[in-house]
């Protein structure tokens, strides 16, 4: 068997052996916990984070869809704008609008370049209380948000402990009830070990769930707490097929150089009603002329992973690009995600063929998401 | 990592074992531990020819991708087909359940070549 040749789109490469002995990468305040619990930890937009732990991807994978996980997600970045000036530089550099929501809710909002609206980073900004914004960046991102922002980078002063699937909440309240009762896009207070703690409804597996911000201090007992109520521990692997599987987009796959909002098919987060922010010029040409690609599921017709750099095949042109590809553990077949060329003008249920490694993968477009929580397909483990 | 003493190895990570002039083979139980989930095994065709260190085929986990290799040149004289629906076989019985082929080799010294289960387990490790 060759060396596991990583997929660019997969969490981690497989020498985890090693990975605890590296030195120069960024330390969970949970790490103890994942190495008693023996996860694999891999490396992760400079942090070293679980991959998976003993059970394995899919069934962390199943166990968000049908019950409860909990993800260690401490390498997501956190940078605190604050004072009397945050709103109005948030409102000027982010592409949606604060005024549509207040304080003690969140927000989904993308940064872009300013010279060709390309998505510098897609962050979450949780509006904490009436002049307080935590703005959540993807992990390697974290400085290039901050420079654009300011504020304080408080990520080592704390842990995320993101609790995602159907029975994520019931289970959450039996330790920390104000943190479950938290609704959907909602931010709130809770007290753990008399620690101030925030949480809000949000997460990246398309399932219903909460996320909770602790002092690094008092971060492992919260997450031991949460396991002893039968949350499964989660790591990256299942944390990437679950959003991929609800069609979530990952900076650097579905967003980065090159790729705008619109091409995402993220144009509602862009408030084109609020004045201007940064990118606004390049996005408007953009909006008026039409992307020249856009985002589309595709779904093959077996279980073969799809992975990203894969060409898309329509007839004998090639019509576009894998942006990130797996396996759906809930569909059992490779799916991925595309930027396709919107004057290929095919419809979603059109045949098109995948060029993967030099081979053809039979395959269809398909709506995104894969799969929605609530439905048959999601569901089918709980019955 | 379980390293049965009677199978023989590669330090491709593949076992193998030679019964009744044929010579069976697998991932190691290192192999799917590395590899995570098994999702997919692109199988050789029964009759394919091969050449030692060939490719025989592709095993793919949630993360990754990796090449099969032939641990004896011959010719491919049976697949475990069960593994197209169920790969997962490799995970949780990679020596028994879980094995890939067998090849009808050209020179049966070939096998006895391979690595002992002592060399393996050194090999892994080191």
């Amino acid at each position: 068997m060759s060396a596991p040749e990583r997929s660019p789109a997969s969490a981690g490469a497989p020498d985890h052996a090693d990975a605890a002995r590296r030195t120069g990468f960024r330390r969970s305040p949970l790490e103890a916990e994942h190495v008693t619990l023996g996860a694999k930890l891999v490396e992760f937009g400079g942090w070293l984070m679980p991959l998976a732990y003993p059970r394995g991807t899919l069934v962390e994978h199943r166990a968000c869809r049908s019950a409860a996980v909990a993800f260690d997600v401490s390498h997501l970045g956190t940078v605190r704008v604050e004072g009397d000036g945050a709103f109005n530089t948030l409102q000027r550099v982010l592409t949606n609008d604060l005024r549509k929501i207040g304080p003690g809710r969140a927000q989904y909002t993308h940064l872009l370049d300013d010279a060709d609206a390309s998505v510098v980073d897609d962050l979450i900004v949780w509006w904490t209380a009436e002049e307080i914004f935590d703005v959540m960046p993807n992990a390697s991102n974290t400085s290039r948000v901050r420079e654009a922002i300011g504020g304080t980078d408080t990520t080592a002063t704390r842990a995320v402990v993101a609790l995602q699937g159907p029975q994520a909440r019931r289970l959450l309240s039996r330790i920390a009830p104000d943190a479950a009762c938290v609704p959907r896009f909602a931010v709130g207070s809770f007290t753990w070990e008399g620690a101030s703690c925030t949480a809000a409804g949000t997460g990246y597996t398309g399932e219903d769930g909460v996320e909770c911000a602790l002092p690094v201090e008092v971060a492992g007992s919260f997450w031991r707490a949460v396991l002893e109520t039968g949350v499964v521990p989660a790591g990256l692997g299942a944390r990437d097929t679950l959003r991929l599987e609800a069609g979530l987009p990952l900076h650097g796959h579905e967003l980065g150089p090159g790729i705008t909002s619109l091409q995402a098919k993220l144009g509602w987060v862009v408030s084109w009603d609020k004045g201007d922010f940064r990118g606004r010029r390049a996005l408007e040409h953009e909006r008026r002329t039409g992307p020249s690609r856009i985002l589309r599921g595709i779904v093959a017709e077996g279980r073969q992973p799809l992975r990203d750099g894969g060409l898309v095949h329509h007839g004998a042109q090639i019509v576009g690009t894998v942006t990130s590809g797996n396996f759906s553990p809930v569909l059992e077949r490779g799916i991925a995600m595309a930027l396709v060329a919107t004057g290929a003008r095919i419809e979603d249920g059109d045949e098109v063929v995948l060029e993967l490694r030099s081979r053809p993968v039979p395959a269809r477009l398909a709506e995104l998401p894969f799969v929605r929580p609530g439905t048959s397909a999601s569901r089918a483990e709980v019955a | 990592m379980v390293v049965p003493c009677e199978l023989r190895y590669t330090s491709d990570h593949e076992w193998s074992r030679f019964h009744e002039g044929r010579v069976r083979m697998g991932i190691t139980d290192y192999a799917q531990d590395a590899l995570g989930d098994i999702v997919f095994v692109l199988l050789p065709e029964v009759g394919s020819r091969v050449e030692q260190g060939g490719v025989l085929g592709e095993v793919e986990s949630t993360k990754s991708v990796s090449e099969i290799y032939a641990p004896v040149a011959g010719e491919v004289v049976a697949i475990n087909g069960s593994l197209a629906d169920a790969p997962e076989k490799l995970n949780s019985d990679p020596y028994g359940e879980g094995w890939i082929c067998e090849i009808s080799p050209v020179d049966s010294d070939a096998y006895s070549g391979l690595l002992d289960a002592a060399s393996y387990e050194q090999l892994i490790s080191g």
